[in-house]
């Protein structure tokens, strides 16, 4: 049995206007995030991954941001289309975001415990004792030990660990239904990173929240993540079951991201690379926007964007190389004389 | 097997190298507060070879570079380059010397100068170390930007005109161009995307083989450090933990940190994952490191005996040591 629907992103477009032309940085995305489910959106630098999930929740700076398309239902409700009123009271409460450096997004001269306090007063309306007490609670849950003391410490008495456990507490006060991370715990070192992750899935298990897994690290994915998609030049080329996606990537740019990654368990001699860069968003390409970077490209990836299309019933691919067309393409460049 | 690098005599070798850090006082009358950020390490390093220092924030990898390029001055120890003391080095004698052991940072963008082209950065750096003569320099600057993969135009370009990956690219023609025989990598590819990451792991792989260079390569990440190192040592608090040749150190590690510190890379591979050690706690603070074992703290296999007793480096075989008290009951079965 498929699990319930909580949030649904349907050809969402947001561009950036300004006096240089327009960045399509994201550039009609679709996905679907299920109860209790992990959905990884992966990509390089400047693939639109952090804009996609700021545009969620309509966080973009704005002008010269701009969701120009599209619909973000949360369970039926559109986010895109409702008033600041309506979406202050889902932001923190029915969806909540936890950002890479827990520092810029901590008040730096209140206590962390007031601080996540006030957004269950806010939201739960509990009272100050009760929304203390629950503060209290969650700063135990996410593992840090006495959080009486820690509750009356402001953000620079903790190290950077701790405080990313505490925007995740601060995140997850009020159950949430959907849980943004984007890129938790990339500035942080290994060990740590462990164990911040354990800590999510423990929660995910005891909440039921979906999580939106932003983040460039594959191996991050690998653990965390139930669905993939990959993300580029402000597309979804590749969306897949995360356990397959590693063995059997489909598009060629998956190939050559997890082809560059030194392996940890394996000695190559020479990393393989993907030739070239990624199009600036000003100036995307006509055909598909990887194919002068792609090894198999034909003319028809020059000429024609690729539409996202199903590949089986867990797969959806953006290339032209496993459509109807392809073969056609190659035939004709056979008969060619 | 012995490393076939260590045959020859090596070219630096690093003895009881410390480097600590006063702390300004906040109050008056306070007492002194000193970071030992890092606290008596040795290690040699053979020419040609790859030396990686891997470590988690914090741990003084960074700061072994600095001090021994004398960026930073040491607190004590020695630092020999082919027999002669860098530590004892007069400042014209340091300037000459360090034509010979350049470094490459990890944020391009801070070490290149915003108002000069590539052209005049290179010809700077040749001038200085006085490398070739005048006439010469054109000719070996076209051959340099071509060593790197960079097309000879952008010579007249200023850095900001460059991606990261470009400008890392300029970070190493300008290294190359006073034909150093060292060069120091400081988290050289940790900003780059992995694409591109991979693009620079095989230029200096390249490099390596061209010219006989030897690379200090300084880095947190592990599957990265495996793809290019010879040799990898890790630190932890200021302390080297263990250094061992490539293949033992990572298939079969014998200190409890490095055995974690693996183990918390998340890896694709489900079949490659082993059984993770999650380690307690932060890192202790370098301005008051735990007595005996800096590690004990977080050690699932602590004793009585570590909290007061500091292991010392020991060789385990003629390329592996390790500072643990208990390393061989461990991890020999």
């Amino acid at each position: 049995m498929e699990k319930e629907v909580v949030l649904e992103v349907k050809n969402l477009k947001t561009h950036f206007i300004s006096n240089k032309g327009t960045a399509k940085a994201v550039d009609g995305i679709d996905f679907v995030l299920r109860k209790g489910e992990t959905l990884g959106i992966v990509g390089e630098s400047g693939c639109g991954k952090s804009m996609t999930s700021l545009s969620i929740l309509r966080l973009i700076p704005s002008p010269p941001g701009k969701i120009v398309d599209g619909q973000v239902l949360l369970k039926g409700q559109d986010l895109v289309k409702m008033s600041d009123e309506e979406l202050r009271k889902i932001r923190g409460n029915r969806i909540s975001m936890i950002f890479q450096e827990p520092m810029t997004s901590l008040n730096p001269v209140i206590p962390v415990g007031e601080q996540i306090a006030e957004a269950l007063r806010l939201h739960q309306g509990l009272s100050k004792k009760q929304a203390w007490d629950r503060s209290v609670e969650m700063i135990g849950l996410v593992g840090i030990p006495s959080p009486e003391k820690r509750a009356k410490q402001e953000p620079f008495q903790l190290s950077g660990g701790m405080r990313q456990r505490i925007m995740i507490a601060m995140a997850l006060a009020c159950t949430p239904e959907v849980l943004i991370a984007d890129e938790p715990t990339t500035a942080l070192d290994v060990t740590i990173q462990a164990q911040i992750l354990e800590i999510m899935k423990d929660l995910q298990k005891k909440i039921g929240m979906g999580i939106i897994f932003i983040t460039h690290d594959l191996g991050v994915v690998a653990e965390m993540c139930d669905q993939v998609g990959v993300m580029y030049a402000g597309q979804i080329v590749e969306h897949q079951e995360a356990k397959n996606l590693f063995n059997n990537p489909l598009h060629p740019y998956t190939q050559g991201l997890i082809g560059s990654l030194p392996k940890l368990y394996e000695d190559q001699e020479e990393l393989q690379i993907i030739e070239g860069t990624v199009p600036s968003p000003y100036d995307y390409p006509e055909g598909c926007r990887f194919a002068e970077r792609c090894p198999f490209a034909q003319d028809i990836c020059i000429q024609k964007q690729p539409n996202l299309i199903q590949f089986d019933e867990n797969s959806k691919v953006r290339c032209w190389k496993y459509s109807d067309e392809w073969q056609d393409s190659l035939a004709k460049e056979v008969v060619a004389p | 097997m012995s490393n076939v690098f260590q045959e020859k005599s090596p070219l630096l070798q690093v003895s009881e190298l410390k480097q600590h850090f006063e702390l300004k006082k906040e109050v008056i009358f306070q007492p002194k507060q000193v970071v030992k950020a890092v606290d008596g390490i040795d290690f040699d390093l053979y020419p040609g070879e790859t030396l990686s220092i891997v470590g988690e924030s914090g741990c003084g990898k960074s700061t072994t570079g600095r001090s021994i390029l004398r960026l930073d001055e040491p607190t004590s120890g020695d630092v020999l380059f082919k027999g002669q003391s860098l530590l004892q080095m007069n400042k014209k004698e340091l300037r000459s010397i360090r034509g010979n052991i350049q470094v490459i940072f990890q944020d391009p963008y801070a070490s290149l100068n915003p108002r000069r082209t590539i052209r005049q950065m290179l010809e700077e750096a040749m001038a200085i170390q006085k490398v070739l003569p005048p006439n010469k320099r054109e000719a070996r600057m076209l051959e340099l930007m071509n060593h790197v993969g960079l097309r000879p135009e952008y010579l007249e370009r200023y850095p900001h005109e460059f991606s990261g990956g470009q400008r890392q690219r300029i970070g190493i023609a300008r290294a190359l161009a006073v034909n150093p025989e060292i060069i120091i990598c400081d988290e050289a590819v940790s900003a780059l995307d992995v694409s591109i990451q991979a693009q620079i792991l095989n230029l200096l792989k390249k490099l390596q083989k061209e010219f006989d260079l030897t690379f200090l390569f300084i880095s947190h990440d592990l599957s990265v450090v495996r793809h290019i190192s010879d040799r990898v040592m890790v630190m932890y608090l200021g302390k080297v933990v263990e250094i061992a040749d490539k293949s033992s150190l990572f298939n079969k590690p014998m200190h409890p940190y490095t055995k974690a510190l693996l183990s918390a890379i998340p890896v694709i591979d489900e079949t490659k994952r082993g059984e993770r050690i999650i380690l307690k706690g932060d890192v202790p603070s370098p301005l008051n490191p735990p007595t005996g074992c800096r590690f004990h703290t977080r050690c699932p296999f602590a004793t009585e005996r570590c909290s007061q007793e500091e292991p010392l480096l020991r060789e385990l075989s003629a390329t592996h040591s390790v500072a643990c008290h208990f390393a061989e009951e461990l991890f020999t079965s």
